[in-house]
């Protein structure tokens, strides 16, 4: 090492730095042109935000104020979490977007393709997760505001009006905004979560059972459970109860996990999931 | 960069199954190597390891001397053809190159110019799923060579080919390696490689059966036996025996003689007046020379219970793909 200038290390570093970025922003290009050239993500994207509109505005319209006591302001409604109920049903859409994104490579083969073009496999995985995540935020975005605007339109005529207690719906007040943004989160998590799980068992329909089964399943599994204490316990630990807490904006002190508390369970999840996956991805042969 | 491919030592096993076992050879540029060996040899691991896919177990697989790993921008430095149906059904044929130039930052325009190169031209517009095994093959041949690669590798590019295609491909690869290019060829049948390798890398069971160029494999196995038809056997064998030839006989009319060229032996039977009526220099063909390679593999692993029927099948593959090379004839054939 001795005759070399001092300046020409941290320069080569600096290279080499730059010339990685460069190969990630071009790997995130290539996911993004392979997931944009066929036609079924596009059904996927419409279906998150379908479904996530047409299911929250469903309840929306489903819930009135009829059978409240004495007054509509009894029921403590959470309107805010009652129009955003769609994210339970968009979030299907958005975990198959998440698993296709690394299933469908090894269901045709097309994995062999990628992993020649980038051989570096940490590389391609954060592009994968960085396409599916800016998607599922994205369409979430749209879904999560458009639920939101149905409420707004559709519950003033089922009772929940200012006069009785429910102001409108509005990003404007806090709470409403952090469910909002959660509810978007949640949907950026739920991707990742999918992506990782596909990396680990590498087929389509395996990935989306597990994702589905962790998502649906369990809480209906828990619900089953006769000890109320481990109900809730059970609760506080499921991916998607503990992440659906990011969307309550009252009687924040009754529910089992606080709403940020929640959402991070849910990161814990995905971070696990693209964990395993990422280094069953680096270490089993293509 | 060289372009080279050195495996050097490999191996590489699944479970119990030693798929490639301390196998060495290399690839040089300017000529297509042809890889073959029965299926389940090992070839396509072999590719797979030198690509990046599989971890070897011990030994190197190395392009242009490094791992495939440490090449930057590698579509740029190797190009291969893997297994051509591994292309998403509903993705349109220049999409599938599309994001692979995008990988690299490559522009559309060598896109569209490598779909018309393999001739798929306005069928890129189309979505993969409707190819044809011939369509998928040229678009794999094309994402192969997006970043105009020194070295190329191609698992079985003919297999399932129609004759035109098989064809076109066989030109495609002379051409490629004409440009100086490594280009290494896989195949399970020897008969596709004739007219199109240089050289040879023989291997079954996972080793090396041989490295050789494919002139000397085929002068090897033609030897320099000449057959001779003649309606007097006896003087024939004595005055061809005379002159330090080997002669068998080998049916009522026919002889088989090793020790002296063709024209020499026209020549001692004009002189001596002996009449005949067609001598042929035997000129073995790719198969067969395999088909002898193959059969000295197998005798080596003789306590193996399979090994009397891979025997049988090379000799009855070697009688019926003989073919002959007429070298000189009597007067009625000299024109």
């Amino acid at each position: 090492m001795r005759g070399t200038p001092p300046m020409q290390p941290s320069a080569a570093v600096r290279a080499t730095a730059a010339m990685q970025a460069l190969g990630t922003l071009r790997a995130v290009r290539a996911e993004w042109t392979k997931l944009r050239t066929v036609p079924g993500s596009w059904w996927l994207l419409v279906a998150v935000v379908a479904l996530t509109v047409a299911a929250g505005g469903a309840s929306a319209a489903a819930v009135t104020t009829e059978h409240c006591h004495p007054t509509p302001a009894a029921c403590q409604e959470d309107t805010v979490k009652l129009s955003l109920t769609g994210v339970w049903v968009g979030q299907a859409a958005v975990a198959i977007l998440g698993a296709l994104a690394m299933s469908s490579e090894y269901g045709t083969g097309t994995i062999r393709a990628a992993l020649t073009a980038v051989p570096w496999r940490g590389r391609l995985l954060t592009a994968k997760a960085v396409v599916v995540s800016a998607l599922a935020l994205t369409t979430g975005a749209l879904g999560v505001l458009g639920s939101l605007l149905v409420g707004r339109l559709v519950l003033p005529g089922n009772g929940f009006t200012a006069e009785a207690g429910y102001p409108p719906l509005s990003l404007a007040d806090g709470p409403t905004l952090r469910a909002a943004v959660g509810s978007m989160l949640y949907l950026g998590l739920i991707a990742l979560l999918a992506l990782g799980v596909a990396a680990l068992v590498r087929d389509t329909a395996g990935a989306i059972t597990v994702v589905l089964a962790l998502l649906y399943v369990f809480p209906v599994l828990v619900s089953l459970v006769s000890s109320e204490k481990w109900r809730e316990r059970l609760q506080e630990w499921g991916p998607a109860s503990a992440g659906m807490a990011v969307q309550a904006t009252r009687n924040l002190h009754s529910l089992p996990i606080g709403p940020w508390p929640g959402l991070g369970v849910l990161a814990l999840y995905a971070a696990a999931a693209l964990l395993a996956g990422g280094l069953t991805f680096r270490l089993r042969d293509a | 960069m060289e372009a080279t491919i050195e495996v050097q030592g490999l191996r590489k096993q699944f479970g119990q199954t030693v798929a490639v076992d301390d196998l060495s050879f290399t690839v040089i540029p300017g000529q297509v190597t042809g890889f073959v060996g029965p299926n389940g040899a090992g070839k396509s691991t072999t590719m797979r390891v030198l690509l990046g896919l599989d971890s070897a177990d011990a030994g190197r697989a190395l392009i242009g001397g490094r791992a495939y790993s440490a090449l930057r921008r590698p579509l740029t430095q190797v190009g291969a053809l893997l297994d051509a149906a591994a292309v998403h059904p509903s993705r349109r044929g220049r999409d599938h190159l599309l994001w692979l130039a995008h990988t690299h930052g490559l522009p559309t325009r060598r896109v569209d110019e490598l779909l018309e190169t393999v001739g798929l031209g306005s069928a890129g517009r189309r979505r993969a799923g409707g190819y044809s095994l011939g369509m998928r093959q040229r678009l794999g041949i094309a994402a192969a060579l997006l970043g105009d690669p020194p070295v190329l590798l191609f698992d079985e590019p003919v297999n399932g080919l129609d004759p035109e295609g098989i064809r076109w491909i066989r030109g495609f690869l002379r051409a490629l390696a004409r440009e100086g290019r490594a280009v290494l060829v896989s195949s399970h049948l020897m008969s596709e490689l004739e007219d199109s390798a240089d050289h040879l890398v023989v291997i079954g069971r996972g080793r090396l059966v041989a490295d050789t160029p494919v002139a000397e494999l085929l002068a090897a196995a033609s030897g320099d036996r000449v057959a001779l038809r003649t309606s007097d056997r006896t003087r024939a064998m004595a005055v061809l025996a005379r002159e330090g030839a080997t002669v068998a006989a080998n049916g009522k009319e026919s002889l088989s003689v090793t020790g002296l060229p063709a024209e020499r032996i026209t020549a001692l039977l004009a002189a001596g007046g002996v009449p005949f009526s067609e001598v042929s220099a035997h000129r073995a063909t790719l198969e067969e020379a395999y088909m002898e390679l193959t059969r000295d593999a197998v005798e080596f692993q003789a306590t193996d219970t399979q090994a009397s029927e891979p025997r049988a099948a090379a000799s009855q593959a070697s009688e019926s793909q003989a073919s002959e090379f007429r070298a000189a004839t009597g007067d009625g054939d000299m024109r």
